[in-house]
């Protein structure tokens, strides 16, 4: 087979965009809450702990929606608690990160355990519906046919316009900038650090249900570290919504050539491909690839 | 009417009694000077009334209605409004997201940016304020920090102003500019509540001053009773000092005319310096001797912070040569909270930071070290050990002089080392400059304060657009010092560019 002209496939390109949604999600959650002056690197363990919740509620109701409502639900619940660790009692954002990232890995593993009597995976349950009509589209179908891809690519702009075109972005910004500042015009700051947070709930757990309902089932380890591949595409894509799309494609790339070398080229040790991502993070880190600032009160209590 | 009445206002931190039992009132459409010491408890009583603080007891009416703010959106809606003595500035926001946060006009689907940027033209263009709203603020000087300061307040459309130290920053130009836009405003019915440390400033635009020492209030004076000796010694709370240092010019100490080549420090031989394509630094010849105060003046902007940045080492693009026969240079910077300082950080360990040969340390030789500079300086803390940030502005400048002078350098440059600081510091914060050079060391002065440079200074640098349009020394200096008004009227000239 070729490699080349599979790289150029449009099948290729449509396994790209499809890998492309949870990193997506998950760096606009992280990116959104850091905007805010709250750092959270808990966004694995939201992922985890909305796909295992995801795949419990749609087999209990059977259907998939209420399964992602539930899950959306738990998901702002834990944000909640997160905020109230980071925000209200001022615990660091980074411990508190690491001990979410813990207990939903352990939660979730546990519950498989005790609900499921398996040690790696849930039973299976229904796909989501797929929307009439755009998902005839051939080829494309499986993406233009999704709601929560559709929803990743909208938030792109979404995303930017309520960063840096309205008021709430502003003043969600200032929190995350200046608080003080903020204060001093009338920002209720510590508000709109809950706002980040609740809403990097919410997208991350997004991108947790993605992942699920594309395997149709929980399994453990399902997630693989995108959380934290996610983070790493918020900081090269310098907390800006569309730098952090390309970077997010980037990863997407990587991750779809490995999947496609592991089929074609069985012998091509793929770690090299998997390894490439993290290269480039750490050249971009290091200040090769333009300077990356966070915001300036970035993970620093209020 | 009374735009402001205080009655019986106490705020404590801690032990700490930053206000204690303060009562008067500020009459509405008049503008009320307070002064006191540094951390004599103004900046406190300021954001008691401003709703940043929560007072422990008394009652504040703001025209003649009792009120209760919980946080500065209340006071705002209130019509109050506040100006820092620290900037509250987005670095990396615009001037014009700075300007509208919190208040933003909005349309339906975000920001209105038409419409308010609009209504911002319009007030730059009636106060002359010459701002350009789409700078970012990190890339702006302290004078147009400044002005996005008013103009937030302008915005707002606020009756009653707070001013904390406004003009310690500004060059004595934009101290006239910005008393004009301040006349402006009481013209327009407004009430100005303004602090500052320069008692001529007061006599020229106070209409009435309150005075506190040490968290209470200890005089009240209108402008018909108003005497500038009186009040430096009700500031000072005694009168044998106060007879020394509010002398109207500081006391020159004799200022040396003649260099010898031998003991030149640094040198500075036809140095250019471009950054992203604008000159900042323009054929600069430059020599800073021992025992020599240089002093360096200009407006903000003009080349002053990129001639440190040079000569500290912090900035190696430059062209031509640039010698010294020094090891180290301390410097103290400008912009204290920033570039000085490590605000959560105590003195003591501001200090042994900077301490050569200090690697290992007591918490006893700590706490002895922070005891010195507290004692040697008066410094005020709430606390020894407390951190940098619970400082008022004067204490927290003086703990930095005093770190950097105790570093012992062969060369010192002083940039705006009198910002913000009491009457009493200030003075003794020259005699410290001027003992360094007694001590032989060469000192680099640069300020916005022409009497401070005047006071000091051996020779002074005029900085225009990055370059030195002239350098006032030997006789024509030491005898234009003896008619200061004629100098200061030159210098003032020169530093907006004006040709002699
Ligand atoms: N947040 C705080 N925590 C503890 N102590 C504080 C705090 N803020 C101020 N203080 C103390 O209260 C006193 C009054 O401070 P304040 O800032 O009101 O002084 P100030 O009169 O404005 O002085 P300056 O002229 O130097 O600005 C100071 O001794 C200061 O150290
Ligand atoms: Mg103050």
């Amino acid at each position: 087979m070729d490699l080349f002209g599979s790289i150029l496939s449009v099948a290729f390109f449509a396994q790209v965009l499809r890998l492309f949604t949870p990193y997506y999600l998950g760096a606009s959650a992280a990116n959104f809450s850091e905007r805010s002056g709250v750092v959270n690197i808990a966004i694995e363990g939201f992922m985890i702990s909305a796909a295992f919740s995801f795949a419990l509620f749609s087999i209990v109701f059977g259907n998939p929606f209420a399964g992602m409502f539930f899950a959306l639900i738990i998901g702002i619940l834990l944000s909640l608690l997160f905020a109230l660790f980071t925000i209200k009692l001022k615990v660091n954002q980074i411990i508190a990160g690491v001990g979410f990232n813990l207990l939903m890995a352990g939660a979730s593993k546990f519950l498989i355990v005790l609900i499921f009597k398996s040690s790696s995976n849930t039973s299976r349950f229904e796909s989501f519906y797929q929307i009439p009509l755009l998902k005839d589209i051939p080829v494309i179908g499986n993406i233009s046919g999704d709601y929560i891809i559709l929803f990743s690519f909208a938030l792109v702009f979404i995303g930017n316009h309520i960063l840096f075109k309205t008021r709430f972005g502003l003043r969600l910004r200032s929190a995350g900038e200046n608080p003080a500042a903020g204060e001093s015009l009338g920002v209720n700051v510590r508000l709109y650090k809950l706002y980040g947070v609740l809403i990097c709930g919410f997208l991350a757990s997004l991108g947790g249900i993605w992942l699920a309902s594309n395997q149709n089932t929980y399994s453990d380890g399902m997630i693989a570290g995108r959380g934290f591949i996610a983070i790493a595409a918020m900081i090269i894509g310098k907390w800006k919504p569309v730098n952090i799309f390309f970077a997010c494609i980037m990863f997407a790339f990587f991750e779809a050539l490995e999947i496609l070398l592991q089929v074609s080229m069985p012998d091509f040790p793929t770690q090299i491909i998997q390894m490439l991502p993290y290269f480039i993070t750490i050249l971009v880190l290091i200040g090769f690839i333009g300077k990356t600032k966070p915001p300036a009160a970035d993970g620093i209590s209020y | 009417m009374k735009a402001v009445e205080f009655k019986n206002i106490t705020k404590t931190f801690g032990n700490f009694r930053a206000n204690d039992d303060i009562s008067f009132s500020i009459e509405k459409n008049s503008i009320h000077c307070i002064l006191g010491e540094n951390g004599a408890g103004k900046s406190t009583l300021m954001k008691v009334l401003f709703g940043s603080y929560k007072k422990d007891s008394g009652e504040i009416y703001v025209n003649e209605n009792p009120v209760n703010f919980k946080s500065p959106l209340d006071a705002i809606k209130s019509g109050i409004g506040m100006l820092y003595q620290h900037f509250m500035l987005i670095e990396d926001f615009t001037i014009l997201e700075n300007v509208i946060l919190g208040s933003e006009i909005t349309a339906k689907t975000g920001i209105n940016y038409t419409e308010s940027k609009r209504r911002l033209n319009s007030l730059i263009d009636k106060y002359k304020l010459d701002l350009n709203l789409d700078d970012k603020v990190s890339d702006i000087s302290i004078g147009a920090a400044q002005k996005t300061e008013l103009l937030k307040l302008l915005y707002r459309d606020s009756e009653i102003l707070i001013f904390d130290e406004p003009t310690a920053v500004l060059s004595p130009i934009e101290v006239e500019n910005f008393f004009k836009i301040i006349r402006n405003f009481k013209e327009d019915g407004k009430t100005i509540i303004l602090i500052t440390h320069k008692l001529n400033e007061v006599k020229e635009i106070a209409d009435e001053v309150s005075v506190l020492r040490k968290g209470k209030l200890v005089y009240s004076v209108k402008r018909e009773n108003l005497d500038i000796k009186e009040l430096g010694k009700q500031i000072i709370g005694d009168l044998e000092l106060s007879i020394v240092i509010s002398d109207d010019n500081l006391q020159a100490p004799e200022a040396k005319a003649e260099f010898e080549e031998i003991d030149v420090l640094l040198s500075l031989q036809n140095i250019t310096l471009t950054e992203n394509g604008l000159t900042k630094l323009f054929n600069i010849n430059l020599d800073l001797h021992k025992g020599e105060i240089l002093g360096v003046c200009g407006v903000e902007g003009n080349g002053q912070s990129e001639l440190i940045e040079l000569i500290s080492g912090l900035n190696k693009n430059y062209t031509g040569l640039y010698s010294k026969n020094v090891r180290k240079i301390s410097l103290v910077p400008d912009d204290r909270l920033k570039k000085g300082m490590i605000k959560e950080f105590s003195i003591g360990e501001n200090l042994l930071m900077r301490l050569p040969g200090k690697n290992v340390f007591s918490k006893r030789l700590l706490k002895e070290k922070e005891q010195e500079v507290i004692a040697e300086y008066d410094v005020r803390v709430p606390e020894v050990g407390d951190i940098m940030e619970n400082l008022s502005g004067g204490n927290q400048q003086k703990a930095i002089v005093a770190r950097e002078i105790k570093l012992n350098c062969d060369v010192i440059i002083f940039s705006q080392p009198t910002r913000g600081v009491d009457i009493k510091a200030s003075s003794f914060i020259h005699q410290k400059i001027y003992n360094e050079k007694m001590n032989g060391k060469g000192i680099l002065l640069v300020s916005a304060d022409l009497d401070e440079l005047l006071a000091l200074s051996d020779r002074l640098a005029v900085l225009f657009k990055g370059k030195i349009v002239k350098i006032f020394a030997g006789d024509e200096f030491l005898s234009g010092k003896q008619n200061s008004k004629e100098l200061i009227g030159k210098i003032g000239q020169l530093m907006i560019g004006m040709e002699l």
